[in-house]
């Protein structure tokens, strides 16, 4: 969610019309010949142009860190898509950045699930540790802490997820010590699946196949502040 | 022909219709906000819904499936369905709000959920009145609302553009606006940004909503979010009469209403006619409002003195008949059919040539949609009157030459329009019709008659298509001809439908001091002693209908609100 950036709820974050502060030079805004060939196929892919807005995006989100009005606009020319709508697909999904963020955003689920086992824990936690609050980047521009709505993992609440990546699972605050130590050496957590209590007879114990790395279902833990 | 049930009526449709239009077609009214008949069916306001079901057949013989008394069996969709995109099906059984608890349950529930963050703000917003949202939350809505958190906040008095202005807090994001813009005008300019509660139309960071077409937003926003700027706060819909009529604005005769209030005219907003502007109208023939009411003249003037009627008509007739028929009469594209073709019978009577007119296309000025070349709006008209436009080099050398010592210029303006300078109007005697204090002709004029402007007249513009359409008057001029305007049967302003002269929106200084065509060119053709006796505007049209076959079945009763297409006389100028 776009939070608005100059304090006021009343007024939009930019005035129609008026010139917006640009992040990148002209000469940094352009595709490489790899790239391009890639839009293109993303654009073969679909009946309109429409269709590519969000791989585009995508890819310019990975080339840039974040997607600043320049850079919308940058993809909006790239792919012949007007850019008002551009700029409306690129604020909609939370997953696209439009501020700059930390190296590695850390999103900590704080939905029901995560709540009653413990997300706020592990979010407060976090912010102690890194000495941020939610929202905020730390000065080194290594992490950044967001609290998160469901990312589906209820069964290994709480957990979080690393920069639109691999998830966290069955967090808890030795883990999380870790996770930061593993980050700071730019170390990335490997996918996990985790099993489900049925799958362990059922299934061998692993519902996917395409994964070696497995995570045993455990029985959540309960908040320590809610009760 | 196929039917479909609704509330227990049986109706026929044709393939490929759809519920709700079909219902509102036949005036049975469900609630919407963003559906509107020119622009896609997203089905997103979730207001439409309908109780909706397919008869029930067996899958083996196909045959209908008959209950214990014999009637067919419904199958009904599993969930309400919306009726904007709903495709009618043969056999459709429909309930609608007035027949299902359930449906009338759903719709309040939908606009409990729809006014949870939606200001209520009515008292002081421009669109009371006249708004969707609070007409149906009356009708259909809830009693009251269980809400009692803060409500969210958006962006307030946000200026999308020169000409719109958008509180975010009041979007109900129908995304009729984004759509126009998208499919419609084609400027792709705003869009909905954000997401969830927290989500309004905008335009993207750097630009600018000055699409030429902008203000059509604000007529199809269903809240007050999106509002015209020059109309904010000017006046509540309930102070104003509206007047459907035709704009000024250009050949293409966009179908209008004028809202009036104190006698004058404060917006222009585009009425609905399939045949010529569909639902739409340019930023700039709204923005001509103050035309009708700024520097308008007090009165007749003889050269440059004011006088009363009598006097200058009696001026204007002496100057005539002084002048041995060496008169060129100009008529005027902005004049209705009725006051070109009087001053053809005028100028017979005199014995002068016949009238000419200024033509007023600038080529290139115009668009391919709502604002064409022709900066006039009735200059089909004109030459379907075999009045033809005048050349100034021409014009000019007669001029020099002393074979014109009178010039009758008719609503217009020549000076103004480059084809007269006002040295070649020295030596010559000049009777002018004027709309405004401004005319630049206006100093040279030896009897100067004020005339009534479209918005104050009643006659036929008829538009570069060859659609003949009607005026209306919007607003009240002074010494109205009050029994014409009866007789016609529409020229009722404000105080006619609303008011008397004693009610706090009666404005007599606002009425102005001038006569429609009709009016002052048979009061001077009786002192020049031709008889033009109409008992009304819609006679002399009728004349014109009859014995023109260019304006062949275009009477004022045949016009009526939309207007009459006339047959092609092939290109003119």
């Amino acid at each position: 969610m776009t939070q608005p950036t100059n304090g006021s709820l009343l007024q939009p974050d930019y005035v129609p019309g008026e010139p917006v502060e640009r992040h990148f030079a002209d000469a940094d805004l352009v595709w490489t010949d790899d790239e391009q060939k890639q839009i293109a196929t993303f654009r073969s892919e679909y009946p309109t142009n429409d269709g590519a807005v969000m791989k585009v995006l995508w890819m310019a989100q990975n080339k840039f860190s974040w997607l600043p009005p320049d850079v919308i606009q940058f993809v909006a020319n790239t792919i012949e898509v007007p850019y008002a709508k551009v700029y409306g697909v690129a604020t909609f999904y939370t997953q696209y950045f439009k501020e700059k963020k930390g190296k590695f955003v850390l999103d900590i689920c704080t939905c029901f699930g995560c709540q009653v086992c413990g997300g706020y824990d592990i979010l407060h936690y976090l912010e102690e540790k890194l000495g941020i609050e939610k929202g905020q980047t730390t000065d080194d521009g290594l992490f950044t802490i967001q609290e998160a709505e469901c990312l589906g993992a209820c069964g290994s609440a709480p957990m979080l997820q690393v920069t639109n990546g691999p998830y966290v699972h069955n967090l808890t605050k030795e883990k999380v010590d870790g996770l930061i130590v593993d980050l700071k050496a730019d170390k990335m957590p490997g996918f996990q699946s985790v099993t489900l209590p049925q799958d362990e007879t059922d299934l061998g114990g692993n519902r996917r196949s395409d994964t070696e790395a497995v995570t045993e279902y455990q029985t959540p833990p309960v908040s320590e502040t809610i009760h | 022909m196929p039917q479909v049930i609704i509330d227990g009526h049986a109706h026929e449709f044709e393939a490929g219709e759809r519920l709700l239009q079909f219902c509102l077609d036949r005036g049975i009214e469900v609630p919407h906000f963003c559906y509107h008949p020119a622009l896609s069916v997203p089905a997103n306001c979730r207001q439409c819904l309908v109780k909706a079901g397919l008869p029930a057949r067996d899958r083996a013989s196909g045959e209908l499936v008959k209950d214990e008394n014999g009637n067919p069996v419904t199958n009904y969709f599993p969930k309400l369905q919306t009726s904007c995109s709903l495709d009618l099906a043969d056999g459709m059984v429909v309930h609608t709000q007035y027949d299902s608890e359930e449906v009338s349950g759903a719709q309040a529930d939908n606009l409990e959920l729809m006014l949870i963050n939606h200001p209520l703000d009515c008292p002081i917003c421009d669109q009371a009145g006249q708004c969707p949202l609070q007409i149906q939350a009356y009708k259909y809505g809830p009693e009251g609302s269980r809400f009692e958190f803060e409500k969210v906040h958006k962006p307030k008095r946000v200026q999308l553009g020169p000409n719109v202005v958008l509180d975010a807090e009041r979007c109900i994001n129908c995304t009729r606006c984004t759509r126009f813009t998208t499919e419609v005008s084609k400027s792709h300019q705003l869009s909905i940004i954000g997401r969830g509660d927290k989500n309004y139309p905008m335009t993207a960071p750097g630009q600018e909503f000055d699409d030429p077409y902008s203000m059509n937003v604000t007529d199809i926003c269903p809240v007050g979010a999106l509002t015209e700027d020059y109309f904010r706060f000017k006046a509540r819909v309930w102070e104003m009469s509206h007047t459907p009529s035709i704009s000024d604005f250009g050949g293409k005769g966009i179908n209008v209403d004028y809202w009036v209030r104190d006698n004058q005219i404060l917006r222009i907003t585009p009425r609905e006619n399939l045949s010529v502007n569909e639902f739409w109208m340019p930023d700039a023939a709204r923005l001509v409002y103050q035309r009708y009411n700024e520097n308008r003249p007090k009165g007749p003037s003889i050269g440059g003195k004011a006088s009363d009627w009598d006097a200058a008509y009696d001026e204007a007739a002496s100057l005539l008949k002084a002048a041995n028929g060496k008169v060129l009469f100009l008529g005027s594209a902005y004049a209705t059919v009725e006051d070109n073709y009087l001053l053809m019978k005028l100028a017979e009577a005199i014995g002068s040539e016949a009238p000419q007119y200024i033509s007023h296309v600038e080529a290139g000025s115009g668009d391919d949609w709502l604002i064409s070349d022709d900066r006039a709006p009735n200059t089909q008209g004109c030459e379907r009157l075999d009045i033809n436009p005048v050349d100034p080099v021409l014009l000019k050398a007669k001029l020099s030459e002393g074979e014109i010592q009178v010039l009758y210029v008719l609503e217009d303006d020549p000076i103004a329009a480059g084809v007269l300078s006002a040295e070649d109007l020295s030596g010559v005697k000049v009777i002018l019709h004027h709309y405004h204090t401004t005319n630049e002709t206006l100093f040279c004029a030896d009897a100067a008659l004020p005339a009534a402007m479209c918005v104050e007249t009643i006659g036929t513009y008829v538009n570069e298509a060859g659609r003949a359409q009607r005026l209306r008057p919007a607003k009240m001029i002074r010494l109205m001809n009050r029994s014409l305007m009866r007789e016609a049967g529409v020229g009722q302003s404000r105080t006619d439908r609303h008011g008397t002269p004693f009610d706090r929106w009666f404005d007599e200084g606002n009425q102005i001091d001038c006569k429609p065509g009709w009016e002052s060119i048979p009061a001077i053709a009786e002192r020049v002693g031709l008889t033009l006796s109409y008992k009304s505007p819609a006679a002399i049209m009728d004349e014109v209908a009859l014995t023109l076959p260019a304006f062949g079945g275009a009477t004022h009763k045949a016009m009526d609100l939309l207007g009459v297409g006339l047959e092609d006389i092939g290109e003119v100028v």
